[in-house]
């Protein structure tokens, strides 16, 4: 205990023009059970400007030490309410209002896309009001505490449970305090001496000066970003991250130096057939017989009720949209164009496929040209031949010729026996 | 800190522990009430000439409803011994009285099954031949949507609830005799097995009973939203029991305000769970926008119903969310009760939204046979629980950890 004498000395190494101060007692208790009892005995003798420190959260030292609930979490609620109203107001402004951006065909101001950013940003401002809040409150961080003076206090966040009382209480007194300390099972009580000058207190130069340049090495990114956003350049970019951005591969309908006639895109080969792509059946590929449009269908094809109902699904999957159901050219797409007033902009409607008085008519096409119109589209209508196999677009030919022949029936076409049930 | 070097001396609750006489009381008038209010609302439902439509689907709501309060109190229980809670001690017999329920529902649950064995098309779509017949999705589905099969799924379901309940009950019971520690240390093993169990049966009967109402939508995550629904209800329900047996002098001492507290403060957080579930099931179909995913809520969003959905939104959870967030509610017993009230009430607002419009898609309509049905089933499995209980003790009175629980502090 040399050194806790040597520590007691007023007089120890002072600076010229400070002085020491008695900042008050700190006693240690073996265990949280003795911290909190300890604890209820100061509160119960109405000190005020103490505090009781321990490694880890004990339970039932809140009401021991007769502490007020704190307004944290009024703070905290404060916060997640920022955050929601915050997030909120931030999508409305991106999407509704500064930049119009169309997702998934919602409207541009839609509370249901933006509960996630919503949520996300009021646990965020909780949780930060949560951390700096406590900070805050407890005034921290506090490096240069008195209490870090002593060596034995050091021990509070390993295996140590201390309470400290400081000297301006008003009902501190030196002999009575450290007797109530003692009495209330303190296993050792030291003082706690600090001293005014500021020397002492100020923050190493090697410390400061690396906040200092931390800080202004932060804003170097920004201030880049800040001046490349308000001048012009006609210099190249600066690729700092160019990835894939320079390769040898040309982009078709460029440039290449490569080739006299400069062109990037190639054509094959004279005499040669791309794997796959000889296509010199005109009648399946290309709905031609003898340079006529075929009025049959092509071999390959069976003609079945299988065949018809895989064309009946792609119809509807493909077809429908613009089409509708029953090939009469009043789709959804149709639906809504006339519903957002587009038949004032010159809006056309899809062709209606089984009305036998149509402009177009294709109910008397042949089988082959209306292969050739869903392979390579007519009018505002594009070519579905890379979407659609062959195979497919027979099938749905043959449907679109059963669809017909539905559309325009009579009672002819019904079988005799199933006559009766029609009305 | 350790309960050991508390400086809070332990004591043994001197409590009133047994329900005696009143057991009796309530037993009777649970009896009573149920078979007299089920009676009318069959004849009621015969009279109405809908096929019994309409008494089938507030029969279904009532039963999914107080099947929530058991299936809830089962997680609460296996939950407890998962994770080796203290807290939750005190009240975990409460619980275990609750899951004493599962037979008389059994039983209930045979008044939907067996109507369906016999063909009833009352209820669910799928049990009409000639929709599935033409019906592409519903036909691809009769494999697992039919009759014979809802029913054995539905044994399997009940005997893995009875079997569960059962067994944590007994070791309980046991316990209070022997005080022997491995019990507990027996159940927590099982407990992890028993998540298991409980979490696949509970969804997939969120998926059987309530899902299938409408067989040609889908939706994985619906399984966890009934569950949300469960576990929101127990900790209401336990706080109104624990509340209604503290006023009438039993458990005084050993239920304080700080299981009261935690108590609430799971009831709130499930509360965000259920919005979260919700919203989470909502936004995806929402914004996918496809046909078969969206026809749930099509009539939620665009009929009378959507002013249902809204209500839902803010008094399932904007409401009882803010409400329940001050620890000053849920530390003063009166008011977490009244909240525990609230939640249970549109809780059953909640499965109403899901079952009725089933039964009519544009309107919302409410009919007394609802309250019928609830009083019903409700007083059955009051009736149930508590002669399944007998004259059990209402706190694990030799727990090992019962005298933590009864020392424990939030704080």
């Amino acid at each position: 205990m040399e050194k806790d004498q040597v520590d007691m000395d007023p007089n120890r190494l002072l600076p010229a023009g400070s002085e020491d101060v008695f900042y008050g007692l700190v006693a240690e208790y073996d265990s949280p059970g003795s911290l909190v009892l300890a604890a209820e005995q100061v509160r119960d003798a109405g000190y005020e400007q103490w505090d009781s420190h321990s490694p880890f959260p004990v339970h039932g030292i809140d009401p021991a030490m007769g502490i007020r609930p704190t307004i944290l979490p009024i703070l905290v609620f404060a916060g997640g309410i920022t955050g929601t109203a915050l997030a909120i107001l931030m999508q409305w402004w991106m999407n509704a209002w500064e930049w119009h951006w169309v997702a998934s065909g919602k409207p541009y101001f839609s509370l249901p896309q933006q509960i996630p950013i919503a949520f996300e940003l009021t646990v965020l401002l909780a949780g930060f009001t949560t951390f700096f809040g406590m900070w805050g409150l407890n005034k921290l961080p506090q490096v240069w505490h008195p209490l870090f003076k002593r060596d034995r206090f050091l021990r509070a966040t390993n295996d140590g449970f201390f309470i400290s009382v400081e000297s301006k209480d008003p009902k501190f007194d030196r002999a009575a305090t450290e007797r109530l300390l003692r009495d209330a099972g303190a296993t050792a009580i030291e003082e706690v001496h600090y001293t005014t000058s500021t020397d002492l207190r100020t923050v190493p130069r090697p410390i400061l000066g690396f906040i200092l340049a931390t800080s202004v090495l932060a804003m170097v990114p920004f201030a880049f970003i800040a001046k490349w956003r308000t001048t012009h350049s006609t210099e190249p970019h600066h690729y700092i991250v160019p990835d894939m951005d320079f390769q040898v591969s040309r982009r078709p309908q460029s440039e290449s130096s490569i080739f006299p006639d400069e062109r990037a895109s190639r054509t094959g080969v004279d005499g040669t057939v791309a794997r796959g792509e000889l296509r010199d059946d005109d009648h399946f590929y290309h709905g031609l017989v003898d340079g006529k449009w075929a009025s049959t269908f092509p071999p390959q094809i069976e003609l079945s009720e299988r065949t018809i109902r895989r064309g009946q699904q792609r119809f509807t999957i493909y077809c429908t949209p613009c089409h509708g159901q029953a090939g009469q050219g009043n789709g959804m797409i149709q639906v809504r164009a006339l519903a957002v007033g587009a038949a004032a902009t010159g809006w056309v409607q899809p062709t209606n496929l089984v009305d036998t008085a149509a402009q177009a008519n294709p109910t008397r096409q042949p089988h082959g040209q209306l292969f050739n119109t869903i392979s390579n589209g007519i009018r505002t209508m594009p070519a579905y031949k890379s979407q659609i196999p062959e195979e497919d677009r027979w099938a749905i030919v043959m449907y679109l010729r059963a669809l017909q022949r539905s559309r325009n029936a009579s009672i002819e076409d019904v079988p005799p026996s199933k006559r009766p049930t029609i009305r | 800190m350790t309960s050991n070097d508390s400086p809070l001396a332990p004591k043994a609750p001197p409590d009133k522990l047994l329900l005696g006489p009143a057991a009796a009381r309530l037993k009777g008038l649970g009896l009573t009430a149920g078979v007299v209010c089920l009676v009318i609302a069959i004849v009621w439902g015969v009279a109405l000439g809908d096929d019994m439509r309409r008494f089938f689907h507030s029969y279904l709501f009532a039963f999914t409803y107080f099947l929530s309060f058991a299936l809830g109190a089962l997680f609460y229980v296996i939950i407890h011994h998962l994770v080796g809670a203290t807290w939750s001690v005190t009240s975990r017999r409460l619980a275990e009285i609750v899951t004493g329920a599962f037979p008389a529902l059994f039983v209930i649950m045979l008044g939907l099954a067996v109507p369906l064995l016999l063909g009833s098309k009352s209820l669910y779509l799928w049990m009409d031949h000639d929709v599935v017949a033409s019906d592409h999705i519903l036909h691809a589905k009769a494999g697992y949507l039919n009759a014979p099969f809802f029913a054995i799924r539905m044994l399997i379901y009940f005997a893995v609830w009875i079997g569960l309940s059962r067994y944590f009950m007994k070791g309980s019971v046991d316990q209070d005799q022997s005080g022997d520690p491995a019990i507990s240390q027996r159940l927590r093993a099982r407990s992890g097995p028993a998540t298991i169990a409980y979490a696949l049966t509970t969804a997939w009967a969120g998926f059987d009973l309530l899902m299938s109402l409408y067989p040609h939508w889908f939706s994985t995550i619906f399984g966890v939203y009934y569950f949300a629904g469960c576990a929101i209800s127990v900790y209401c329900i336990l706080a109104l029991m624990s509340f209604a047996l503290q006023r009438s002098g039993r458990l005084v001492s050993a239920i304080s305000v700080e299981h009261y507290h935690d108590m609430g403060k799971m009831a709130n957080a499930f509360t965000l769970f259920w919005a979260y579930i919700g919203f989470s099931q909502f936004m995806l179909i929402w914004a996918a926008n496809i046909p078969e995913e969206s026809t749930f809520f099509r009539p939620r969003m665009f009929t009378e119903w959507k002013w249902m959905s809204l209500a839902l939104i803010l008094l399932h959870f904007v409401v009882p969310f803010v409400g329940m967030m001050s620890r000053h509610v849920k530390r003063n017993p009166p008011f977490l009760a009244a909240w525990a009230v609230y939640m249970l009430m549109v809780h059953a607002l909640d499965l109403f939204w899901i079952v009725m419009p089933a039964y009519s898609p544009d309107k919302m309509v409410v009919h007394p046979m609802d309250f019928l049905c609830l009083v019903g089933v409700g007083g059955l499995c009051l009736f149930g629980a508590l002669a399944a209980a007998g004259n059990v003790k209402l706190l694990a009175v030799r727990d090992p950890r019962l005298e933590a629980s009864l020392r424990f502090v939030n704080q």
